[in-house]
């Protein structure tokens, strides 16, 4: 456990790495927790207009997305390890490879909302449409703050901000793969 | 806990990494099976959100270290993931029952 997470965290401070990282972390699961079931909610209500928005979705983009995000927090991951090792250039290489892939990760994304467009598929198409883009778009704006915080952390490489740094990382991951298979799966 | 040799720390990210990864193809392939247009099978959705619960549990467990935690905190996270994801299931049955 860091030393920043003994004394006056209470129960907190069982948790590894940055306290208040775990509050935030807790916090974005229950608002993307609360979108998925209200986009569960609408699917009840309107079961066929989620089947026909769902359908023009492209399953392999999403998957090819879940396979970069899950290889960036592992790349992530690792440059926690080898900083802690005192390895700080192979550190800082894992963090650009990871902050690099959420760069793929947002080109695939906007690749997706083109094709989308293209098809006249916007955000006040249907309640479908806005929910896709609303959700998907939210946790867009997470990965581009999240390089931008990988960035940071990898210019001012302590460990403590390393393993602040990829903590949130890890958290737009977590977030994805709970989101990929409700909006993209189950149709 | 006792500390772990980094060569150990290395393969246990390694083995969570090929874990996710390997959930995800099996849950895009099933989910695949069905043509677009058409529902997916119940066993593709139960794939889907089983494989999403396991593949939450390596991020939290070995990306962010949650498994040094508390059995309370560990407890927390299991009945959160498991409250949106069986809520979104019981949401998809009724939906399929209309």
């Amino acid at each position: 456990m860091s030393e920043n997470g003994e004394g006056g965290w209470g129960a907190l401070s069982e948790l590894p790495g940055n306290p208040l990282m775990w509050v935030l972390i807790l916090s974005e699961l229950l608002v993307f927790g609360a979108l998925l079931v209200g986009f569960a909610a609408v699917r009840l209500l309107h079961p066929q207009m989620v089947l026909a928005g769902q359908s023009a979705l492209s399953i392999p983009l999403g998957g090819l997305n879940t396979l970069i995000l899950v290889t960036s927090g592992w790349l992530a991951a690792h440059a926690v390890r080898l900083r802690s090792t005192g390895d700080i250039g192979g550190s800082r290489r894992r963090l650009a490879g990871a902050g690099a892939l959420g760069l793929a990760f947002l080109v695939v994304k906007g690749f997706e909302y083109a094709d989308k467009a293209a098809q006249g598929l916007g955000i006040e198409t249907d309640t479908f449409w806005t929910l896709f883009y609303l959700t998907t778009g939210f946790h867009a704006a997470h990965v581009v703050m999240g390089i931008i915080i990988l960035a940071i952390v990898g210019w001012k490489n302590t460990t403590e901000n390393l393993e602040t740094g990829a903590a949130f990382w890890h958290m737009v991951d977590l977030v994805w793969l709970i989101l990929f298979p409700l909006v993209y799966l189950l149709r | 806990m006792s500390k772990e040799t980094h060569s150990v720390w290395a393969r246990r990210l390694d083995h969570a990494w090929m874990i996710l990864a390997g959930l995800t193809i099996v849950s895009v392939v099933a989910a695949m099976l069905s043509p677009p247009g058409q529902r997916t099978s119940l066993l593709s959705v139960v794939v889907a959100l089983v494989a999403s619960f396991i593949k939450a549990r390596q991020v939290l467990d070995h990306f962010l270290d949650l498994r040094r935690a508390g059995s309370g905190w560990q407890g927390l996270f299991n009945g959160l993931l498991l409250t949106v994801l069986g809520t979104c299931l019981a949401l998809y049955l009724a939906a399929l029952s209309r």
